[in-house]
């Protein structure tokens, strides 16, 4: 079910892909223009995804993950929470800074993955603290610091 | 400037302060990550890249490379000791190896591995100093046609030898190539598939989809894992001394597998998985004792850990004297010369003769550190696996999305890590390889380039293009590799299918 899911949204995508380079400027086969190469990317990518596609379906479907025994639902939450902690974090890193952000990544991913609170703290903020000091002040990477 | 005389030179720089400390780095956190599975030498590399902005062009070429030689020193120790392959190149060790572990010879199957990966490291060296000088001698007279060719030819290759199955590879290069051509078309100068966004008009950085693909979604694996530590045997220095005979059951295996290994780096593909295998099944069919394969032969961890050691070195040839990477790693070693202002290609050998050389010279420097390195202070890199898994991914991870941001202080970057790391994570739940798509998002451009280039000079003539002597032996080859297997298993399966008629 994975696999043909995937696959379709590749397939979808490589289509779209297919639609923006048909409108860049074609040139000729002597002189090729911006849109030349990436239209016969786009036309190998349908038909790759397409040909993968009809092969997906047309398998019986068999369970190709890895084997993830009886305890399913909580292997599912804990990649759920690290997803959620990763895309929070890219979504506030521009209004809280660097060292608070990285603060709550840490221990919500800790949390997350069934750490104790005073563990997934003091790792929080040693993490948080050290990757400012290493990056933003030993190597000089300016990390946004926030409204402080 | 010949090759003694360069070797020399090179070692004139190698070893300069900066280039000894940047060496020790880069193998040092190259076993590391070799030791902790989970975390390949792509990712590494991809997450320290940034790091080696403010060095000379030699001292990061030197570091990073480290990191990739190191992993596979690294990657037989929780092999042996562990039982579970530290990286992918590693995963034949543990047949064997985990058995010497399980019959008491750990410290003796640790000692075989490192130097049979120091024999192999040092002769792959030779290697590239000798056969990169000879390809860029050739390559100078190479035009767009050809390289062109060896581009496509590399990109056939590499998906028929990804492993797994041919259309899935295809996607993946579709991918990867689409992705090349996000941004300001090289010779028009027109922005494509930007969506008015002036970030996307500077391309897709690479390293963001490579943390993604292997940082990333590793990190993704492991929380699935949650919380979990790993049981460790112990091993003593003084147990560390193979037997006599172990040595001279050992000496064979490791002059085969540096060449199998070398070779196998030549060529587009996992090549350090690839040849631990070939490597494997060669040992196993010469060996008068087959049956002790995978009960702790000593062959079974000598060979095949000296050809993942060897294949890293052959994949530096191409890199280095074609500025071509058929492999996630030399791409980003490649993307750390680009950086750097440099082009690697048959040219830069003559014109920064202290870049290859240098890089040469530390090779053979590495692998004497990785070897003093590894005997001695196994110990110690083994407690490094004690450490909490979840504490591990989570710490990767916070590395990952700063090194990311780091690149070009963009967001962007932080977006782009995060959807390929989803997309790597279903790739690996799929077992499908995602190297195709990285080595194609490297090789696209160049492949554009080429491509319009040579149309323009053949004025359009796709059949004067792929009949040039060169062009046509190289696309034949990578032909005859795509569809000689099923060609091959076809012709085999007639006589079987004809038998019971007859």
């Amino acid at each position: 079910m994975v696999e043909r899911g995937l696959l379709l949204l590749i397939l979808a995508v490589a289509a779209f892909y297919l639609s923006e380079a048909i409108r860049l400027p074609l040139g000729a086969t002597a002189r090729p223009g911006a849109g030349w190469y990436p239209t016969a990317v786009a036309v190998f990518a349908c038909i790759v995804a397409l040909i993968a596609a009809v092969q997906a379906f047309r398998a019986p479907v068999v369970r190709r993950v890895r084997d993830t025994g009886g305890d399913a639902p909580a292997r599912r939450r804990r990649v759920l929470a690290t997803v959620m902690a990763l895309v929070a974090f890219c979504f506030v890193l521009p209004s809280i800074g660097y060292p608070i952000a990285a603060l709550a990544f840490t221990v919500a991913m800790l949390i997350g993955l069934g750490s104790r609170w005073p563990v997934a703290m003091g790792t929080g903020v040693a993490a948080a603290l050290g990757s400012y000091y290493l990056f933003a002040v030993l190597l000089d990477v300016p990390l946004p610091r926030g409204p402080w | 400037m010949g090759p003694i005389e360069g070797l020399l030179y090179g070692f004139g720089i190698a070893f300069t302060p900066v280039n000894l400390f940047a060496c020790f780095v880069g193998v040092l956190v190259g076993t590391v990550v070799g030791v902790l599975p989970g975390i390949g030498p792509v990712g590494a590399m991809a997450l320290l890249l940034p790091s080696t902005y403010a060095l000379d062009p030699a001292t990061a070429l030197i570091m990073l490379a480290g990191i990739y030689y190191g992993a596979m020193y690294g990657g037989s120790t929780t092999a042996i000791l562990v039982n579970v392959p530290g990286e992918a190149g590693s995963v034949v060790t543990l047949l064997d190896g985990y058995q010497m572990t399980r019959r008491g010879r750990a410290g003796a199957a640790l000692a075989i591995a490192a130097v049979g990966s120091f024999v192999a490291g040092t002769l792959g060296v030779v290697g590239v100093m000798l056969a990169a000088g000879w390809l860029a001698d050739v390559a100078v007279a190479f035009g767009p046609p050809e390289y062109f060719a060896i581009t496509l030819g590399g990109l056939l290759l590499l998906s028929r030898l990804s492993g797994g199955s041919l259309v899935h590879a295809f996607v993946m290069v579709a991918i990867g190539l689409a992705l090349g051509t996000v941004g300001m078309d090289s010779i028009s100068a027109l922005r494509r598939f930007t969506f008015g966004s002036v970030q996307l008009s500077q391309g897709i950085d690479l390293v963001p989809v490579i943390m993604g693909l292997y940082g990333v979604a590793e990190v993704l694996l492991l929380a699935e894992e949650g919380i979990k530590r790993a049981s460790i045997a112990t091993v003593r220095l003084r147990e560390m001394f193979p037997t006599r005979g172990e040595w001279r059951e050992s000496a064979a295996p490791i002059a085969r597998g540096s060449l199998v290994g070398f070779l196998s780096g030549l060529v587009p593909g996992p090549a350090a998985v690839l040849s631990t295998f070939i490597s494997y099944t060669l040992e196993k069919k010469l060996s008068k004792t087959p049956e002790r394969f995978g009960q702790g032969a000593v062959a079974g961890v000598a060979g095949p850990e000296a050809a993942n050691n060897a294949a890293t070195a052959g994949a530096m040839v191409p890199l280095l004297s074609l500025g071509i990477p058929f492999s996630p790693a030399t791409a980003i070693l490649l993307g750390a010369l680009v950086i750097h202002g440099l082009q690697p290609g048959p040219l830069m050998i003559s014109q920064r003769p202290e870049v290859f050389w240098g890089f040469i010279a530390s090779m053979y420097i590495g692998n004497f550190m990785l070897l003093v390195l590894n005997l001695p202070l196994v110990g110690i890199f083994v407690s490094v696996l004690r450490l909490p898994q979840h504490v591990l991914a989570t710490l990767v991870m916070l590395l990952c999305l700063v090194g990311a941001f780091s690149l070009s202080n963009s967001y962007l970057d932080l977006w782009v890590l995060t959807l390929f790391g989803l997309f790597g994570y279903g790739l690996r739940k799929l077992r499908v390889d995602p190297s195709p798509l990285v080595v194609a998002l490297v090789l696209g451009p160049m492949m554009e380039k080429t491509l319009r280039q040579a149309l323009f000079i053949t004025r359009g003539d796709v059949l004067d293009l792929v009949t040039r002597p060169l062009t046509a032996a190289i696309l034949l080859i990578a032909l005859a590799a795509l569809i000689g297997p099923p060609l091959l298993s076809l012709v085999r399966r007639r006589p079987r299918a004809a038998a019971p008629a007859g």
